[in-house]
């Protein structure tokens, strides 16, 4: 039901550790968006993209459309930093409106071309972590760095419950499909909005339900489930570790010249 | 500045056409890599404050009732949910409801602080709405912003004894529209524009955003209502059990 959830546990990097994964990714993440390089940007960008799409066997159609998503913000987005209305025209390009030029500069052009870059780059490595790593592998690395219990807990039970909810919502609305339910916009919207509150109630029910069940098996405060620890490659760690600093050098070296 | 605003609406027309397009989902999440690190770390540190003091009440809530545990967690994927099917749009575009309007009114904004950061860290890794290093920010404007004007205005229209349903749909709306300034002025901090400043950048990306958003807000404002309703009808003692009625049956 959700793409994502789904191809990650078709991928076949999602038995390599958690933790790898993570650490790769928070770090090449935070060298893009800090270190703004657009060199790193296209790097970090194809290895990413080589990484889950080969290595991951993602499909690639699925994962250009996957990179589409964030498209319209950033199309919306870029627009706004780039093109300027002003009374005087900037360098790189103006349109007369009346008194008044739709204007862009050289600069805020390749601030627009650079924010393409890194947004897209961070994205990459968004989904290298999403698309090869389980949900309840990622709250596994984050038990590890002591995020509080109560948190984890809400996190794994939320997690568990979205399909559940998904599921109701999914069976309600082809229920209310086959009855007309979307013959209009009026209808459409008092379908969407009697499906809500049928799956609150639903949400409800099950939260007592589950509540019972997990009282009726000794449940004193605390989910405990088992995790599957895959062991840390020291191969891995030094590709990890090597590409990093590659990223960085490029980073420093682009800022330097 | 009236042209301007023509000149500006203009322009938003022809970018909507465009986006009309790009098969997107446009709740105003800022997308991954948006924003500079400065400002990805300044507005996680300023969630900070709220989303502790939301924890330790969803704490306490624990503590007085365990079977409250299961009860938030389902909010929370509740409020994942809706925020993620696509609502009736008149476009044909696709959109959702953030969510928090609904959110807020029904369970207040100190779970819903919380609630939004765990929800907004699974929009981001199993939808790509938002991202990690946006999460701060996307966390203030859509978990702590909204739901705080959403609650504020929802609580002061029953004190102004203004019709429920109207004050339901003025929360609703308001916290959407509140949002969404509140994420253009998160972007132009970052981005100021060259000619005017901050102050002029705001206004472009408040301009850009608004053909999406505007109608965005109404419909989650109508919806919102039609599910209370819905809740109001069914669902009474549940809503009684989360507090929701307390101050009707009072009156």
């Amino acid at each position: 039901m959700i793409v994502i959830d789904k191809l990650c546990y078709r991928s076949r990097l999602r038995y390599v550790n958690a933790s790898e994964k993570f650490l790769y990714t928070v770090v090449t993440l935070v060298i893009c968006v800090a270190g703004r390089s657009p060199a790193a940007a296209a790097a970090a960008f194809a290895v990413n993209g080589i990484l889950t799409v080969r290595k991951g066997g993602i499909p690639l159609s699925r994962y250009i459309k996957l990179l589409m998503v964030p498209l319209a913000f950033l199309i919306l987005g870029s627009a706004a930093v780039i093109v300027n209305i002003s009374k005087t025209p900037l360098d790189a390009f103006a349109f007369p409106v009346g008194d008044w030029y739709i204007t862009g500069s050289r600069d805020s052009v390749t601030d627009g071309a650079l924010l393409w870059a890194v947004a897209l780059s961070a994205v990459s490595c968004l989904y290298f972590l999403s698309l090869n790593t389980t949900m309840t592998d990622i709250l596994e690395v984050l038990r590890k760095l002591h995020v509080p219990p109560l948190l984890i807990e809400l996190m794994l039970l939320i997690y568990r419950f979205i399909f559940v909810l998904l599921e109701t919502a999914s069976a309600i609305t082809t229920a209310q499909k086959s009855r007309l339910g979307n013959r209009n916009y009026r209808t459409k919207v008092r379908a969407f909005g009697s499906m809500c509150s049928a799956l609150f109630i639903q949400a409800f029910r099950r939260a007592n339900a589950l509540y019972d069940a997990m009282e009726s098996r000794c449940y004193d405060g605390g989910v405990r489930v088992l995790s599957e620890e895959q062991p840390v490659s020291r191969k891995e760690i030094c590709y990890i570790a090597v590409f990093e600093i590659i990223l960085l050098a490029v980073t420093i070296g682009s800022r330097v010249i | 500045m009236p042209k301007k605003e023509k000149y500006l609406l203009r322009a938003s027309i022809a970018l909507a056409a465009v986006f009309a397009v790009a098969p997107a989902s446009n709740a105003m999440h800022i997308m991954e890599g948006y924003l500079p690190a400065g400002y990805c770390v300044a507005w996680g540190l300023i969630c900070l404050p709220f989303l502790i003091a939301g924890f330790f009440s969803l704490k306490n809530k624990v503590k007085e009732n365990r079977r409250n545990l299961t009860l938030i967690a389902m909010s929370g994927a509740f409020i994942f949910v809706i925020s993620s099917l696509k609502i009736p749009s008149v476009t044909g575009s696709c959109s959702h409801m953030t969510g928090t309007g609904l959110g807020a009114v029904l369970f207040g904004p100190a779970s819903v602080s919380v609630l939004g950061i765990i929800v907004l860290i699974f929009q981001a890794v199993l939808l790509a709405h938002g991202g990690l290093t946006t999460l701060g920010a996307n966390t203030f404007s859509m978990a702590i912003a909204g739901p705080l004007v959403s609650f504020g205005i929802y609580r002061l229209c029953q004190k102004m004894k203004i019709n429920r349903r109207a004050g339901i749909f003025l929360a609703a709306f308001l916290g959407d529209l509140f949002t969404y300034c509140v994420t253009s002025i998160q972007l132009a901090l970052a981005y100021p524009s060259e000619a005017g400043g901050v102050g002029a950048s705001v206004v472009k990306f408040l301009g850009v955003f608004a053909p999406t958003q505007l109608p965005l807000a109404v419909i989650e404002g109508i919806l919102t209502v039609v599910i209370v309703i819905g809740l109001e009808t069914y669902a009474k003692p549940e809503l009684k059990s989360i507090g929701f009625f307390k101050e009707k049956e009072a009156r």
